[in-house]
């Protein structure tokens, strides 16, 4: 009996993953016509959900500006689908992640939710959300939808986990004006080494220091990785087993951004933030930041800025990135409804991320990113040209505790009280002692 | 005179009479006065700070199933300089240990000097009492942005003022040493003193003016005054502000985590903030319990060594 | 016959230096305790550019009260008036449930003789050495037990088990002299007489005083009401505060006008509560 039933909430959506399901809003919940064809070529799958009145929870940390463009997603949403009501609640990341997992444990907590990419492993070894493999399924979601590194970071134990919404990666700002107080050209930003050393120099000759090296997690460290990959390292082994951020890419990596300190081209000491409202006062002339920057100097009077993948420092291109990704939450007991009507509501957010796109980030999914209409967001697309180059944590649970040791190899290095190789390698030791640590907890 | 007397005596007999029931024991009445309190008290801080400890004694995460007892282990690890925890802890204990033993003085005596001067009269007194109190009533998120921003090495206003007059405007202030020490006690005097210092006002109300006329009637100068009539006077109170200020010093996580974040590298790390992301962000539950039970042992043996300096003589 | 100084002359010219002097050192001190405090004020009315401007300045050029717009948008999603009410009720409850059992349990242990009495009083101060955090997920659990979670319960009740207030007034207590007891003992009144009548009238300042501390405690706590509670409309001024910050930029002028508007009513307890501080002074005579 209750197998039939899970069946039949999973004909509303199309069983199995060969065929793409067309269904429609007429109310009656019996079986539905199947149309076959697959492929990129065949309609996109729209599904609906056909069940009786449901109301999801919707939780995330889309906090300040964010929160109005994914919340007239969620209206658009609720529009287009009576019999589904979302409401959305907007927390602090930070609170958020303290706050969501003793929620589920007691019963409050939401259906549906966003969460970084790097969280979702942990949360999933702690029974906080549910395997998504039947709804990818069903959708016909693919790798190749969304692009490969984002897509298999959201597997843990072989289930998926998450579905990736956007990635936002490092973009290097630049200061316009500054730019042309030295004499380099504001429409043709450095894109390898020796341009941005040349341009570093030219900077220097005119008392600006042009690139200021943060000893902080925002930027330093996103900074660090960047660079790492660059260079051809790693975070860590495929199964996060060992550290290598301290082989030889990741000295190289580190020594780089030292080296901005050591050749003037950045001031000692410099403080959290002070990176970004250097750039915005014209004291800095680059600065790698995170697509998120870009409405803060939208909002900066006066300001002539521009924006473009990271200069190519190593031997290979790459950048750092972070990904916002839905996941749906256990509950205390299962309502086939709610869960099926969540799926509905994740595949139609993703497949408008072009309105979320505009609010500052680069969609996952590359059927919009591809679109024209998010190649007329230039600043963002200039940052979703690195799409192919991004990396992502391994999908292990706790990882994020092994890669807090980066922040402080980084922080010692740049503030001049540890040569980078020493910092790496302190740090490195540390990171493997904690990877077996969380091997012991989590398991496998 | 007899009348009075023989009144005092009638009333020192009914006294006898009435009040030898009570003499003989008081009863219930103290237990009725604890009981609200100890109801609340055993609800949400007794239990679990037992619980805390059977806790710390496994490997505990709320949202696993397993929580494996592990008997001594974690508090062994804080003694294994090989575990993964060993070099935090301790250099998080070290920056604990430095930061209390440089704020306490400053926060118990300056407090006081100022709680001193603002207890005589003197038009606009009450002005002045609400300035010093003012920092306070914002909460640690926003001083310490406010202050990680103002002492920015390169782009702060503290630097830039400095400057303005000549003196050196490139001070690391956030981001090296002795500076960050510096830093955080300075904006943590700033922040707390009116507290200390409001908790001193109310105890020098406690001092009778007759001790003082009759201190002054003896030939005591101001110095004398102090020492016999208002310290002994605020003692218990003294006793009071001091252990709660080595408390709240040894708890300090939010200036770290805001101002310095830690940094630089992890020297002005504490130990509430390494046990707080151990335990919450970690999920390490029981070693963080351990570890907060080992800093719990050191404060009671510091408190009890005040307690005994200041007990009373008689 | 005395053969110390005289007392300072109460007119005349050093007085008027010393009341100069005097005067300078407070008010000098008193600029840099709130200079930054006005730089908060200054900053909440500027834009976020120029919150950051380098170099920093004190005046914003084009004042604006975008900051406080934002806070009173007024959305659903921001009800800001409500997470004020809430942590109104919270505060201000907490507070009077700390004055209430806190003083009975710390005159109990201030003044009364019975059996076990050092004993509890040593368990209560020890708690004082638990660091808060240990017991924030037991609390947590037993607070989903009771079903306060997302009430305002949650708020009220657990904190003020906090061993701070009875530690705070048993200390005042132990300084009151024991003559007014024994004599209120002798006609013939009853502890809990004793109690109201003598030693909480003669403990004004120092109830106003925690008074204070407990509801600001409360007002700016920001960690316990992360975890119970979970509605936007439960949730107090803290937490929803933040909801008005950006996911990764700092939003200065509104963060400084957050922190300005919920000052105010503190600020306001305090200057009220100044009064009972300081009455102990007409009570003892002027010291000086």
């Amino acid at each position: 009996m209750s197998n039939h039933l899970s069946r039949r909430g999973l004909l509303g959506l199309g069983v199995g993953a060969g065929g793409a399901v067309l269904l429609s809003a007429c109310g009656n919940d019996g079986p539905n016509p199947v149309v076959n064809g697959g492929g990129s070529n065949a309609e996109p799958a729209a599904t609906s959900y056909t069940g009786p009145n449901v109301a999801l929870t919707f939780w995330n940390g889309f906090t300040g500006g964010d929160g109005p463009v994914m919340k007239s997603l969620v209206e658009k949403f609720n529009a287009a689908n009576p019999n589904i009501k979302v409401t959305m609640n907007v927390y602090e990341w930070a609170d958020y992640y303290q706050k969501v997992p003793g929620a589920v444990s007691t019963g409050n907590g939401p259906d549906l939710g966003i969460m970084h990419v790097e969280q979702v492993a942990t949360n999933a070894a702690r029974g906080v959300v549910l395997p998504l493999d039947d709804l990818a399924a069903s959708l016909q979601l693919k790798e190749e939808d969304f692009s490969p590194p984002v897509w298999r970071a959201g597997v843990y134990n072989n289930k998926r986990y998450a579905i990736p919404l956007d990635v936002h990666p490092l973009g290097m700002f630049y200061n316009k004006k500054v730019m042309e107080s030295a004499g380099l050209d504001p429409e043709k930003p450095p894109t390898n080494n020796d341009e941005y050393m040349a341009a570093l120099e030219k900077l220097k000759a005119k008392k600006i220091q042009g690139h200021w090296a943060s000893p902080f997690p925002f930027t330093g460290v996103l900074q660090f990785h960047a660079l790492n990959w660059q260079f051809g390292g790693q975070t860590f082994d495929e199964g996060a087993t060992k550290a290598q951020f301290a082989e030889d890419a990741g000295v190289k990596a580190l020594t780089w951004l030292v080296d901005l300190v050591k050749k003037g081209y950045s001031p000692k000491n410099v403080a959290q933030d002070a990176d970004a409202i250097a750039l915005q006062n014209g004291k800095a002339a680059f600065n790698w930041n995170g697509i998120w920057n870009i409405n803060t100097l939208k909002a900066v009077k006066g300001l002539e800025w521009g924006v473009s993948a990271l200069p190519q420092i190593g031997t290979q291109k790459a950048a750092w990135a972070g990904s916002h990704n839905f996941v749906q939450f256990k509950q205390k007991t299962t309502d086939q409804n709610k869960l099926t009507a969540g799926k509905v509501f994740i595949n139609y957010i993703s497949q408008q991320s072009i309105e979320w796109a505009k609010g500052g980030q680069v969609p996952a999914r590359k059927e919009v990113r591809d679109s024209p209409e998010f190649a007329a967001l230039k600043e963002q697309a200039a940052i979703g040209s690195q799409i192919d180059n991004l990396h992502f944590p391994p999908s292990v649970p706790g990882i994020a505790d092994a890669m807090a040791t980066i922040d402080t190899a980084v922080n010692e290095a740049i503030l001049g009280r540890k040569e980078p190789a020493k910092a790496l390698s302190d740090a490195a030791t540390k990171a493997d002692q904690i990877l077996e640590q969380n091997r012991k907890k989590y398991g496998g | 005179m007899a009348a009075t007397q023989t009144v005092t005596q009638t009333q020192a007999a009914a006294a006898e009479t009435n009040a030898s029931p009570r003499r003989r024991g008081p009863g219930l009445t103290p237990y009725l006065f604890l009981l609200p309190y100890v109801a609340v008290f055993t609800t949400f801080t007794l239990v679990p700070a037992v619980y805390g400890l059977w806790i710390s004694l496994h490997d505990w995460d709320y949202l696993l199933p397993g929580k494996p007892f592990v008997g001594l282990a974690n508090y062994g690890a804080l003694l294994d300089s090989a575990s993964p925890v060993f070099d935090f802890f301790w250099s998080s204990m070290q920056a604990t240990g430095i930061f209390t033993v440089t704020s306490v003085p400053l926060l118990v005596v300056v407090p006081l000097g100022v709680a001193l001067l603002l207890n005589r009269a003197f038009p606009g007194r009450t002005l002045f009492r609400a300035v010093y109190f003012a920092p306070y009533v914002l909460g640690v998120a926003v001083i310490g942005l406010l202050w990680r921003f103002l002492l920015d090495p390169n782009l702060g206003m503290v630097n830039a003022m400095l400057g303005a007059v000549g003196l050196p405007a490139d001070t690391p202030w956030i981001t090296a040493l002795p500076w960050a020490w510096i830093s955080l006690v300075g904006v943590t005097v700033w922040w707390t003193l009116g507290f200390n210092a409001v908790i001193y006002l109310a105890g020098l109300q406690d001092i009778p003016a007759e001790l003082y006329d009759a201190a002054r009637v003896d030939g005591a100068g101001r110095w004398a005054e102090f020492r016999n009539v208002t310290l002994p006077g605020l003692r218990p109170v003294l006793v009071f502000v001091i252990i709660n200020t080595i408390l709240a010093s040894a708890n300090m996580f939010g200036q770290s985590y805001l101002i310095t974040q830690g940094a630089p590298g992890v020297e002005t790390r504490t130990a509430i903030m390494y046990i707080a992301d151990e335990g919450l962000r970690s999920y390490r539950m029981g070693s963080a319990a351990a570890m907060s039970y080992v800093l719990t042992l050191g404060l009671m043996l510091i408190s009890v060594i005040v307690f005994r300096l200041f007990r009373e003589k008689d | 016959m005395t053969s110390v100084a005289p007392p300072p002359p109460k007119t005349g010219l050093t007085a008027s230096v010393r009341g100069i002097a005097w005067y300078t050192v407070l008010i000098g001190i008193s600029i840099v305790f709130v200079a930054p405090l006005v730089w908060m004020l200054l900053t909440s009315l500027k834009t976020t550019g120029e919150a950051t401007r380098v170099p920093p300045a004190w005046l914003p050029e084009d004042p604006s009260t975008r900051a406080y717009d934002t806070i009173f948008a007024g959305n659903t999603q921001t009800p800001v008036l409500r997470w004020f009410l809430n942590s109104m009720v919270a505060a201000v409850g907490q507070a009077l449930l700390v004055l209430v059992i806190a003083s009975m349990a710390a005159y109990a242990l201030a003044r009364m003789q019975f059996r076990g009495r050092n004993v509890i009083f040593a368990l209560i101060i020890g708690t004082l050495f638990v660091p808060g955090f240990v017991m924030l997920i037991p609390n947590f659990l037993m607070v989903d037990r009771l079903g306060w979670l997302d009430t305002l319960w949650a708020l009220i009740v657990p904190g003020a088990a906090s061993a701070f207030g009875v530690f705070f007034l048993r200390q005042f207590f132990s300084t009151l002299p024991r003559e007014l007891e024994e004599a209120a003992l002798i006609e013939g009144a009853n502890a809990w007489q004793i109690f109201t009548k003598v030693i909480l009238p003669l403990s004004k300042p120092a109830l106003a005083t925690l008074t204070v501390i407990a509801f600001l405690t409360n007002w700016n706590d920001f960690i316990w009401p992360v975890y119970v509670l979970f509605s936007p409309e439960n949730l107090t001024l803290p937490p929803g505060l933040a909801t008005l910050q950006g996911a990764y930029t700092t939003d200065y002028p509104v963060i400084m006008a957050g922190a300005a508007l919920a000052s105010i009513p503190v600020l306001i307890l305090f200057v009220i509560c100044q009064r009972y501080i300081i009455e102990g002074v007409s009570r003892s005579g002027l010291k000086g």
